[in-house]
């Protein structure tokens, strides 16, 4: 129990994914074992029928905890399933996104509980062979995920006829060479047949034909993970946690000028304000600075500025939630996207960390369709102006036009991803942008500061 | 659902009548004229191609009959089917309007605007696509985009600048021939068409990777610089090929043959393939069967003046000899007299390089 801000009595959070993390040796099969692992798969596997387990997933509402939140269970049911085709289930690890880390912590030191969904899932959706593509970046995670596959192998939980019941599966780790283009799923598939990573062209979509031509699920680390104690504690149970539509809980990567910057397990009940400064969780701002600006759910979804990210536009405190962060739209609200939230204070500049945004997504952009390969290198053309004191008036407009006629144009996200931080940047802090236009000089010596950034917002009432 | 099952969809207030499977683009084609997106990636004949340019945009007012709402976002017509009742905006709507606009800057900002000494001028689609779309100036401000030089043989000239990287001529090169050698390097705004490896391209089909490309990043060398194609006459012409269907169309001036291509259909795709020999190595008239003029669409630049009465246009009235009573014209001056530009026993269709500055300037000696 701590205080929080508020003044009222809290319980600490609910954890069903994280809570053994700090089990001395849980990276390995007989500790992991010992504290209750694999006992949902041996449920699973010998007690529910396949769709007696998809049907918990529905019920439980987990959403892809990957960025987009989708509900995982209707993903599954999508899967098409002709006679005589393999499918498969392809586990994406290749997470990339700027601010995000969640998938590393939990592979890291929970391994086992990402074979175990996995094998759940493998199960429920008929994968005999399921991949893990996981970027390259995380070389020493791969020896990990493959030792914990060898453990689970030598212990009946994967190979030929797992736990007698007749099921066959093995799982692959396949690494992926350093590009965040193929966390989207489709290009993590081109990419995972060893072609060159770029998106497909969607219909048809991977549950039709995805891997090699056939029936495939692509699912998020975090996802995955979450079956488990879906199946342990029945999706009913796991969906009581958590406001409305967003059930269960949600790995948070916190990082930026924060005291305690980690990989948080929230249960989604908690207001925004209470992550950054309860001591639970971030701790406050670090070296008692103020809050200016927030990425709540990895780089590309849009930046708020103080006022809007603790409370909505109604004046209401803003939940750490899928419609908590998204309420008022993109107009005055943002997205939990990846949970990759990163917190910038008041020493912070925004044009930076927008030009710097943009030049990761120009690096990153496959160079398929033309909006996405352009239009980023033209945005950070502008951007890199504007930060160096050689901008204009009319840049701000025409980076507006840029990111309007890229976002829904493209083949995949990544236009959207590109988009959309240029645009909340110039949404909420088009001052600061104008600042830096019109002090070319002053503003390559000191940053725009707080502003009017945290003043609270009054809302008239009827 | 059979094959021939007809499904109704109408584009810009028109209804036709198209089988299960068609995409919107086919449908808009066969309605033809204005409804027809511009589609600069897709290409019928090569499997795979389209979705990437973003050019043939179209608005889904209507999903289908059984779906009756609109999608979400703007589709790229090559790629999405018909539904039956489906209802499609393609120049009735402003927001395709402002997109095609956005994706033509977007497709220029880093092209070099080069035409007037580009080889594809005159029949390149993003020289008409940006006369539809584009703006007199230009919002780019920075240097546009360079690339390191590749050659890729005697045949064909690569111009990595002008490429819009429609990925047309890789689709050709897995389709048409065993072995592609070229592909798409590097990603983003530097990706590139190369060998890797420096490489010349000399499979046998390799030449139709010009006929494809829809700018001038793909040219013929042994036309390069000798014509401007709208000086030149097309003509149907054939060849009786070990290799292919040795049916071409023959680009003449005067009785020299500067360059064989393939033919053309109306929305600028080959109608057969055509092997190396036909393209780079026949260029004598006395090698081929010529067939007629080549229909071209009078809006066309190539169009311009030629086969007068022949192909949908009238000769015009000679009237000097009957206003000056008979009389023919005085030739003044012979212009071989005064300029040694344009050598006269130097056939330019004839050599077997791209043409140069010396064959051009007067001798010095």
């Amino acid at each position: 129990m701590f205080q929080s801000r508020t003044g009222k009595l809290k319980v600490m959070g609910v954890k069903i994914l994280l809570d053994k993390a700090h089990v001395e040796g849980i990276r390995y099969f007989d500790v992991y074992r010992r504290e209750g692992g694999y006992q949902a798969a041996e449920k699973a596997l010998k007690e529910m029928s396949t769709d007696a387990i998809v049907e918990e997933v529905k019920k439980s509402g987990l959403r892809g905890r990957g960025g987009a939140g989708f509900p995982a269970g209707m993903k599954w049911s999508f899967i098409a399933k002709p006679e005589g085709v393999p499918r498969h289930l392809v586990c994406n690890a290749d997470e990339s996104e700027p601010g995000t880390f969640k998938d590393r912590y939990l592979m890291e030191f929970l391994p086992h509980l990402l074979i175990e969904g996995l094998l759940i899932s493998s199960y429920a959706l008929g994968s005999h062979d399921t991949y893990i593509y996981i970027r390259g970046e995380y070389a020493w995670i791969v020896d990990i995920l493959e030792q914990a596959i060898e453990e689970a192998k030598a212990n009946g939980f994967l190979g030929k006829n797992i736990l007698g019941t007749g099921f066959d599966c093995n799982i692959y780790v396949h690494r992926g060479a350093g590009a965040y283009i193929c966390g989207e799923e489709t290009a993590l598939i081109e990419s995972l047949e060893g072609k060159r990573g770029n998106p497909r062209i969607k219909p048809p979509f991977p549950a039709i034909q995805g891997v090699w031509q056939r029936p495939t699920v692509v699912n998020n680390v975090e996802t995955l993970a979450a079956v488990v104690p879906i199946i342990r504690m029945g999706g009913d149970e796991y969906a009581k946690i958590g406001v409305g539509r967003s059930t269960g809980t949600k790995l948070i990567s916190a990082c930026g000028n924060i005291n305690k910057p980690g990989v948080y397990e929230i249960d989604m009940t908690i207001s925004v304000e209470e992550f950054i400064y309860s001591d639970e969780y971030c701790g406050g701002i670090a070296n008692g600075k103020r809050l200016k600006a927030c990425i709540p759910g990895g780089s590309s979804v849009p930046i708020l500025p103080a006022n809007l990210l603790l409370r909505t536009a109604k004046g209401e405190p803003r939940l750490m939630n899928y419609e908590g962060l998204s309420d008022g739209g993109f107009a005055t609200g943002s997205m939990l996207g990846s949970g990759g939230f990163i917190v910038l204070d008041e020493d912070q500049c925004i044009v930076k960390n927008t030009y710097t945004l943009a030049r990761f997504y120009r690096h990153e952009s496959c160079g398929q369709c033309s909006p996405c390969r352009e239009g980023t290198g033209w945005m950070e053309k502008i951007l890199k102006n504007i930060d160096t004191g050689n901008g204009k008036m009319s840049d701000i407009d025409l980076l507006w036009d840029i990111q309007r006629k890229i976002e829904g144009n493209t083949i995949c996200p990544l236009g959207d991803a590109a988009a959309w931080p240029v645009a909340a940047a110039i949404r909420h802090f088009r001052d600061e942008f104008e600042w830096h236009v019109l002090n070319p000089e002053e503003s390559q010596k000191r940053n725009y500061g707080l502003a009017h950034y945290a003043d609270p917002i009054y809302v008239a009432t009827p | 659902m059979s094959d021939s099952t007809l499904f109704k969809v109408t584009i810009d207030n028109i209804t036709i009548e198209v089988p299960a499977g068609t995409t919107v683009l086919n449908a808009a084609r066969k309605i033809g004229g204005e409804v027809a997106p511009p589609a600069m990636c897709y290409y019928s004949k090569l499997e795979g191609s389209g979705g990437k340019c973003r050019t043939c945009l179209v608005e889904v007012s209507k999903g289908s009959e059984k779906d009756p709402r609109p999608m979400p976002k703007l589709v790229a017509s090559c790629r999405t089917t018909v539904m039956d009742g489906m209802e499609v905006k393609n120049i009735t709507s402003e927001k395709v309007i402002d997109a095609r606009n956005g994706v033509v800057e977007f497709l220029l900002i880093n092209h070099p605007l080069d035409c007037p000494v580009c080889d594809q001028a005159g029949e390149c689609h993003l020289q008409d696509l940006s006369y539809e779309h584009g703006k007199e100036g230009t919002r780019y401000e920075f240097q546009r985009r360079t690339f390191k030089k590749h050659d890729i043989g005697p045949y064909i000239q690569l111009h990595m600048t002008r490429c819009i990287l429609c990925y047309r001529c890789v689709y050709t090169a897995d389709q048409l021939t065993n072995k592609r050698e070229h592909g798409i390097l590097d990603r983003g705004d530097h990706a590139e068409i190369a060998t890797f490896i420096e490489k010349s391209l000399d499979n046998d089909f390799i030449g139709n990777v010009i006929d494809v490309c829809p700018v001038g990043a793909l040219t013929d060398k042994t036309f390069r610089f000798k014509n401007r194609v709208w000086f030149l006459k097309p003509m149907d012409a054939h060849r009786d090929c070990p290799t292919c269907s040795g049916k071409v169309t023959l680009w003449n001036r005067g009785d020299e043959v500067f360059r064989v291509t393939a033919r053309k259909d109306q929305w600028g795709e080959v109608e057969d393939w055509i092997c190396n020999t036909c393209r780079f190595e026949k260029k004598k008239t006395s090698d081929w069967v010529i067939e007629g003029p080549r229909m071209i669409d009078r809006h066309s630049v190539i169009s311009q003046g030629h086969y007068a009465g022949n192909v949908g246009t009238t000769i015009p009235t000679e009237t000097f000899e009957k206003v000056h009573n008979g009389r023919q014209p005085n030739l003044l001056m012979d212009i071989h007299d005064v300029s040694n530009v344009n050598k006269q026993h130097i056939r330019l269709s004839l050599l077997e390089r791209p043409a140069h500055s010396t064959d051009f300037t007067p001798n010095q000696d």
